[in-house]
Order: C-alpha cells, then sequence, then structure tokens
C-alpha cells in the first residue's frame, strides 16, 4: 500500500471517535511533563529551607544546606527539558532578548532569573562566604581558585560582615518565599490559563502545583539526606526527619484536600465536559491517576505519616519507611503532573474522542531525553556538595540575628 | 559599605550590563520596527518561491471543466487540491498549444483508487452523511475493500473513475 496511507492507518489506529485533526498527535510530550516536575522540586526544596530560616524551625537545620543546594542544581537545569523540547537550543535566548508583557512564557524568563540568581544563588552566597574565605585558606588547586572566584576575592570574615551577611541572608529569604509561591505558582498558571482546555481550565491550577510542588520538594530533599547521611556513614537526625516528615504529613493533606476539592467542584458543577473526562479518568488515566498519583503517591503516604504522629516504629524502620515514601511521593507527584500535561490532551475538545500516547525511548522527545535532564541535576548537586560541603560549614544559628 | 558588598554589586552591575550589551547585540537587526517582530521576516516570506495559483488561472483554458465541476459535489474544491500546485503550469503552459507540454510542466492526473480514497476512505473520526442528501460540507465515505473492490470474474479492480466523474461525481 501507498506510504502515505500506510501512514493515514497507523495515525487513525491511534484514535478512538472523533478528534480533530490537530489532536491525533500530542504536542506537549513527557518532556513538558519534566518541565512543572523539575521547577516543583526547587520550590520544595527552597519552601523547607525558609522553614528553618524565616519560620526559625531549628531542628531543620541539618537539611538546610541541602535543600539550598538541591533547590540550585534543579533551578540550573529547570528550562532544559523546555529547550531541549522546543528543539531549537541556539534560539533559546530570544525570550530574554525579545520579551512581550503578553506572553506568560517571556515573562517566566524573568521570573527564573529572578529566582536564580536574586534568590537562590544570593542566599548561598551570603551563607556561605565566610566558609568560602575560611576554605580558600585552607585548599589548593582547583578548590582554592572556586572559593576564591565564587567570594569575589574578598577576605574579610570579621563577626560584623558576617552579622552582616547573615542580615542580607535573612532578607533575600524574606523574597524568596514569594518569589518560589510566584515561580511555581505561574507553572500552574500556564495550565490554569488555558481556556479552552476544561481539564487545565481552573482557577484553582496555580494553587495545586503549588502544594504539590511543596510536597515533592520535601520528599526530595528528605529522601538526599537519607541517602547522603548513608553513604557518609553519618548519623541520621531522627528528631529533624520526623520534623520534616511532619511538614510533609502537613502539606500533603492541604495538597490532597486541594485536588479533592477540584475533583468535587468538577463532579458537582458537571459541565459539559465533564462525561468526557469522566471516561478519561476511568479510561486511560485510570492507572497513573487512582492506582500510581492516588494510591501510592497520596493516601498510602498520607496514612503512614499519619499513623507516625501517634505511634512511631524503631527509628531503623522509620528511617527505611521514610525513604520508600519520599521515592512513592516523587513518583506520584510526577505522575500528578503526568496526568494534567498528557491527560489534557488525550481527550478531543469536541468531547467526542480520545487520542492515546505513548513515550518513546530514543529522539529528542523520548524518556531517555527525560531521563538525562532528571539525572544531570544530581551530578550537579554532588559538584555542589563536594565544592561546599553543609556539613563542614562553621555554625551559624540564623535565629540569633534577627530576634 | 563592606568591601564584598562592593564587590557583590560590582559583580551584578557587570552582569547586568554584560546582559543589556547582548540584547543589543543579539537583538534583531530590524525587530520592533512594524511591531513585535522582525520586520524583514516580511519580505523574506515574500521572496520564498510560490507554487500554487487560483482556481481562476485554471478556468482560462479549461472553463468547460470547471462549469462540470461546479455542479456536482465537488463545486468547492481548488482543481489544485487533486492535481497539485499549478502555478508553473498556469503560466506556460499556453506557450505549448499542440500537446508537447514538457514534463516539468505536467499536472498529476489522479485516477486510481488510491486517489480517491485519500479523502473517501471510511473514517471512524469522521460524521457519517446520508447518500441522497446533497451537502459539500461533508465527505461521503467508503470502504475501499468492500466497495466495488474489481471484476469478480477477471479480478481485474476497478477504478473509481469506471463509474463516477471525477469532476461531478
Amino acid at each position: 500500500m501507498e506510504q502515505h496511507l500506510q501512514d493515514l492507518y497507523e495515525v487513525l489506529s491511534k484514535v478512538d471517535g472523533y478528534v480533530y485533526p490537530n489532536e491525533i498527535e500530542l504536542n506537549w510530550s513527557i518532556l513538558i511533563v519534566l518541565y512543572p516536575y523539575i521547577t516543583g522540586l526547587v520550590a520544595g526544596a527552597f519552601i523547607l529551607a525558609s522553614l528553618e530560616r524565616i519560620f526559625k524551625i531549628r531542628i531543620l537545620k541539618p537539611t538546610y544546606g541541602i535543600a539550598l543546594l538541591t533547590a540550585f542544581s534543579f533551578m540550573l537545569v529547570a528550562t532544559m527539558p523546555l529547550v531541549s523540547h522546543l528543539g531549537k537550543p541556539l534560539r533559546a535566548y530570544e525570550i530574554m532578548i525579545t520579551p512581550h508583557s503578553s506572553s506568560a512564557m517571556a515573562i517566566f524568563g524573568f521570573v527564573y532569573l529572578w529566582y536564580l540568581m536574586v534568590v537562590l544563588f544570593l542566599e548561598i552566597w551570603f551563607d556561605y562566604r565566610r566558609d568560602m574565605v575560611i576554605w580558600a585558606g585552607e585548599t589548593t588547586g582547583f578548590k582554592r581558585f572556586m572559593y576564591r572566584l565564587l567570594s569575589l576575592w574578598t577576605t574579610d570574615i570579621s563577626p560584623k560582615s558576617v552579622a552582616l551577611d547573615n542580615r542580607i541572608g535573612y532578607i533575600v529569604t524574606v523574597i524568596g518565599v514569594p518569589s518560589a509561591f510566584l515561580l511555581h505558582g505561574y507553572v500552574g498558571f500556564i495550565f490554569g490559563s488555558i481556556k479552552a482546555n476544561p481539564w487545565w481550565s481552573t482557577v484553582l491550577m496555580p494553587v495545586i502545583f503549588l502544594f504539590s510542588a511543596m510536597v515533592s520538594g520535601i520528599a526530595l530533599v528528605m529522601g538526599i539526606y537519607i541517602i547522603l547521611s548513608k553513604i557518609r556513614r553519618q548519623v541520621i537526625d531522627m528528631n529533624c526527619l520526623d520534623t520534616i516528615a511532619r511538614y510533609l504529613f502537613y502539606i500533603l493533606i492541604i495538597d490532597f484536600t486541594l485536588e479533592g476539592l477540584d475533583q468535587i467542584h468538577r463532579i458537582y458543577v458537571a459541565e459539559e465536559s465533564f462525561e468526557a473526562l469522566h471516561k478519561l479518568v476511568f479510561g486511560q488515566l485510570f492507572f497513573t491517576l487512582f492506582i500510581v498519583q492516588g494510591f501510592f503517591g497520596t493516601i498510602l503516604p498520607l496514612l503512614t505519616l499519619g499513623t507516625f504522629q501517634f505511634y512511631k516504629p524503631r527509628a531503623e524502620i522509620r528511617k527505611v519507611i521514610y525513604l520508600v515514601l519520599s521515592v512513592l511521593i516523587l513518583i506520584g507527584i510526577f505522575f500528578m503532573r503526568w496526568n494534567v500535561v498528557i491527560g489534557g490532551q488525550l481527550f478531543s475538545k469536541s468531547f467526542y474522542g480520545y487520542t492515546s500516547y505513548k513515550v518513546g525511548m530514543i529522539g529528542a522527545e523520548g524518556y531517555l531525553m527525560a531521563a538525562i535532564w532528571l539525572i544531570v541535576p544530581f551530578l550537579i548537586l554532588s559538584f555542589l556538595l563536594w565544592l561546599l560541603p553543609p556539613w563542614k560549614k562553621i555554625e551559624t544559628d540564623h535565629g540569633n540575628l534577627e530576634e | 559599605m563592606p568591601q564584598h558588598i562592593k564587590r557583590l554589586i560590582i559583580a551584578f552591575s557587570l552582569f547586568l550590563a554584560l546582559f543589556l550589551v547582548l540584547r543589543q547585540v543579539l537583538r534583531p537587526e530590524s525587530f520592533g520596527e512594524l511591531g513585535h517582530f522582525r520586520a524583514k521576516a516580511i519580505p523574506e516570506n515574500a521572496m520564498r518561491p510560490m507554487h500554487y495559483t487560483v482556481t481562476d488561472s485554471c478556468t482560462k483554458c479549461h472553463g468547460g471543466i470547471r462549469s462540470e465541476k461546479d455542479k456536482g459535489f465537488h463545486k468547492n474544491l481548488k482543481c489544485e487540491v487533486c492535481h497539485g500546485p499549478g502555478l508553473k503550469h498556469a503560466t506556460y503552459a499556453g506557450q505549448f498549444k499542440n500537446g508537447a507540454l514538457p514534463d516539468s510542466l505536467k499536472l498529476y492526473k489522479p485516477g486510481e483508487r488510491k486517489d480517491c480514497i485519500i479523502c473517501h476512505q471510511l473514517n471512524a473520526a469522521r460524521i457519517k452523511i446520508q447518500f441522497d442528501t446533497i451537502n459539500t460540507t461533508m465527505i461521503h465515505q467508503i470502504d475501499p475493500v468492500k466497495h466495488n473492490p474489481g471484476d469478480p470474474d477477471t479480478k481485474e479492480a476497478f477504478k473509481c473513475i469506471d463509474c463516477h466523474s471525477p469532476h461531478q461525481p
């Protein structure tokens, strides 16, 4: 048979019912799933760090540095899924050169830069400056050069200058919290403002994205802290871990409630799209929504963390369970992004049909590409932890100055 | 002001200055002249070679076919939908009156089953219509396997145009 007819057969075999021609192929693939996922991890990790810094939860001290460096590593990679999805890396800078106020994406370029440079970079810089000056004196070669360069060849480590660093660091964090909310709220905003798509178009979307971001970021830092302590053969501060788990529990409750509210609202309002979405949810999204995101990613961690609030098993067991939960939550939130991004494209806007999506392995939109952008932040984090180990820092009590 | 704050401000100022310089350098030359886009994109696109023409230029020589077509289901189709881009043909074919048209100017003459089922293939995703209504906004669909597949004796496949005139199906 002729090639184009074969292609047509292949395309139509993916479709069920009536679908507009431009809905057969999904334009937003797994890389666009990854993009809100990674930005969410950044925002969540930063908010965990700010709990220690602004809300003065001292017990979280051991994870403060890890959380900041994690946020920074993931932030450096946050735009890469977008760049590789668009496939024109040499044009990527144009969004910053010729921005337009009517383009949410262009404005995001500046939100991103603000968050990366003014919030994360400055906070880490002020937090590490004194240590970098000291380390520059103790090390040689590449490390010494890096410390000198990063501390901008400063040498002043008088108590007065350190106190100033702390104060500015505090102000930066105060600015950082709304910035983190803005950063991730924006990602939800992009989806929430697509009026033509009933699966996305809800004002709750930015809020839901924000809380799921916090959940995933906190779970990530919790997992990294456990693994890092294991690698470094250090005793895990169980009080710290339990506190993180408690905050994770609280935020998970809010996240679960908000998502439940969103669904209940959909069911109650039952707009014209309801039947199509109902079929979608119980059809193609059943596994990723109910089993992975709902049960393994939300209900199971909620029940376990809830049980831990009044019954705590031995520390050894708790540690393992926390690690497993952190992985489950991370997978669950990934599939929350999946259900939003992919789910929103699976049904026809005519509400009469469905298309299907199968992620390939190789190619610019394959899962190998996605895996690369998930591994790279961990490589950056390993480098940063080697260069700026939070556990070698001189203890500063962030609380003394502001009180 | 402490030394390290000064240096930090210098570093950020350098960064900002670099950004502003790069912005000037990298901004396309004609950007913003006519609106929020590169003004030169318009002449650049206008310079691209054209391939298609308008149906009226076909009618100049093939008026008979046009009037035939205007009476049937295909009245809203451009000639080029089936015959392919025809600007070159419409411009130069008039010089070759005596049938000696070079191959490069010849247009595609669809006549096989495969040509018709590009549009008329049974397709679950398309809305079905009744055959007795004359409606040019929807497309008749047939199952090419079952719809008069061929002569039962000689097994020779029928062509669609054996029964249907393509200009007035």
